[in-house]
């Protein structure tokens, strides 16, 4: 063969093979559903979450387990398919960028609603009130922000709470650390690297009922705070309404209070967890 | 005392070290709190429970995405390397700024880009292979940075005679570099090249960036979920163990090539 033809086949295969990669590189058609819900894949309700982060998800058993994974199960029900849990880190979920990029259809991260959030993701409608709180071990003298100058305070990446320790800090003269995860800033707390850690109260809850006498809830700071699902911005319109759908069902026939009951305890009589 | 002779001096001050280090580790083991450390680091219910997971899920994806990554570093890795020693300019330009570019970025951030920079770029198109995928460009893109300066220089430690030889018997540049120089080169360059497939499963821990679903965990993030869920150190102890069990025959590996390389020389 002369160099020229064998130039020419070398070219050729190049081109060949450069078609047929980028061809493959090519997106597969989201799935959707009869009611009009897409799906990144077929029968399955992907999902991103953080763990750990109890009683809202945390592995037990080697299964993911907790009050968004058995709230987003009712969804999953309604449209007949499963949860396909993706865990990812926070930063990505509530910047939108997971579900932007396709990671997920729905991000279930005890994610509370907000309007720097609202602008990168359809949140569905808050699905539980919470708000943020100062746990420290028991027994510790601080009761309030201002009593914690000097020393270091505690609180998680990318969270609300992150977001008002950091607004409170110049003011009260504390020292703010951040953790990447739930189970990092607990560690923290544990070891004495910090002396009071702020996160969202129904998570200290859990924790001080799985750690009896240890910490106490030193302080709550009425921030409001309502999580939603979070779903792709302007991308899955019928997700949302399908999620919206079955959570007021889910309040209405009880099934809400059940879950409730099963991952925090008895709700209180006046408040209205809508 | 009298003057010792050399080797009697000698023999003292080795036989002196011989018993502080004895007595340093006895000291040591004594005063250790073995209940405590056994607690902290030998659970041995929790090592249990971490089977068979952690080999059949967490150390496969592990090697899975070492092997992917390190693949496709490889292939990238030699053709950056004989662009770098190319005739036409322009090539080695792209090959020398890809090199610079990737031996500066750390691994995550690469990472990062591959599994956010990308889709949000082109966001029609998908990475092929999924999360594997994913993590075999990350990587594999930081890898073959490396390789390319390592199986470079083993291109050019082969002996310029080889190449004169070959072009001497009327082969073409690209026909002797195929035949001739590549093959010794690949010789010259195993030992540091496993080096690399060493480094590479230790930044599969970078995997859990991306997103890991029960199927795609690896073991780093194995260990580190089950030390959240028990407060304990001991499944870390064990996925440390796993990672052992991969470098350190990949290590032995090396010794044994590295010395069969110099007795064939």
């Amino acid at each position: 063969m002369t160099q020229r033809t064998k130039l020419h086949r070398a070219a050729l295969v190049l081109a060949a093979t450069a078609l047929a990669v980028s061809a493959g590189c090519a997106k597969e058609d989201a799935v959707t559903t009869e009611s009009g819900v897409k799906l990144i894949k077929k029968d399955k309700l992907t999902v991103c979450t953080h763990l750990p982060y109890a009683p809202f998800q945390f592995k037990e058993g080697g299964k993911v387990v907790g009050f968004d994974v058995d709230v987003l199960d009712l969804v999953a029900k309604k449209l007949k398919i499963e949860q396909d849990i993706v865990d990812t880190p926070f930063e990505g979920i509530k910047s939108g960028q997971d579900l932007k990029t396709g990671k997920c259809d729905i991000a279930a991260a005890a994610m509370s609603i907000t309007p720097e959030r609202q602008k990168v993701i359809d949140f569905s409608e808050p699905y539980f009130n919470a708000t943020q709180a100062m746990l420290v071990k028991a027994g510790a003298p601080y009761k309030t922000l201002a009593d914690l100058k000097g020393k270091k305070v505690g609180a998680q990446a990318s969270t609300t709470g992150l977001d008002y320790a950091n607004k409170e800090a110049a003011a009260n003269g504390y020292q703010v650390v951040d953790f990447k995860d739930l189970a990092a800033q607990q560690q923290a707390l544990a070891t004495g690297q910090i002396e009071a850690a702020i996160n969202d109260l129904p998570v200290w809850a859990d924790f001080i009922k799985k750690n009896t006498g240890k910490y106490a809830v030193a302080a709550e700071f009425d921030t409001g705070d309502q999580y939603g699902f979070g779903i792709k911005k302007d991308g899955n319109p019928e997700l949302v309404k399908t999620v919206n759908e079955v959570l007021d069902t889910a309040r209405q026939d009880g099934t809400y209070d059940a879950i409730y009951e099963k991952w925090i305890g008895k709700k209180p009589e006046s408040k209205d967890n809508k | 005392m009298a003057k010792l002779k050399r080797r009697q001096r000698q023999r003292l001050i080795r036989w002196t070290q011989y018993v502080i280090f004895v007595l340093v580790v006895g000291l040591v083991a004594y005063a250790a709190d073995w209940d405590t450390l056994r607690e902290s680091f030998f659970r041995t219910d929790l090592i249990r429970e971490m089977f068979p997971e952690v080999i059949t899920v967490a150390l496969r994806n592990t090697v899975v995405f070492t092997v992917l990554a390190f693949i496709f570093g490889l292939v990238l890795g030699t053709m950056l390397a004989l662009m770098r020693l190319s005739q036409v300019a322009p090539y080695r330009w792209v090959a020398t700024g890809y090199i610079e570019l990737f031996r500066g970025l750390p691994a995550l951030l690469v990472l990062f880009m591959v599994g956010y920079g990308i889709p949000n770029a082109f966001p029609n198109r998908e990475i092929p292979g999924g999360v594997y995928g994913q993590v075999a460009l990350g990587l594999g893109l930081t890898a073959a940075a490396y390789m390319a300066e390592t199986i470079r220089a083993g291109i050019q430690a082969v002996p310029k005679g080889q190449l004169e030889a070959a072009r001497t018997l009327g082969m073409s540049h690209s026909a002797a570099m195929r035949k001739i120089v590549i093959p010794q080169a690949f010789r010259i360059v195993i030992p540091p090249l496993t080096n690399e497939i060493i480094l590479l499963t230790k930044d599969s821990s970078l995997a859990f960036v991306l997103g890991v679903t029960a199927g795609s965990i690896e073991l780093t993030k194995f260990g580190g979920d089950l030390l959240n869920t028990h407060v304990n150190a001991t499944p870390m102890v064990v996925a440390g163990a796993c990672y052992l069990i991969i470098t350190l025959p990949l290590s032995q590996l090396v010794r044994r090539l590295e010395l069969r390389y110099n007795k064939a020389r």
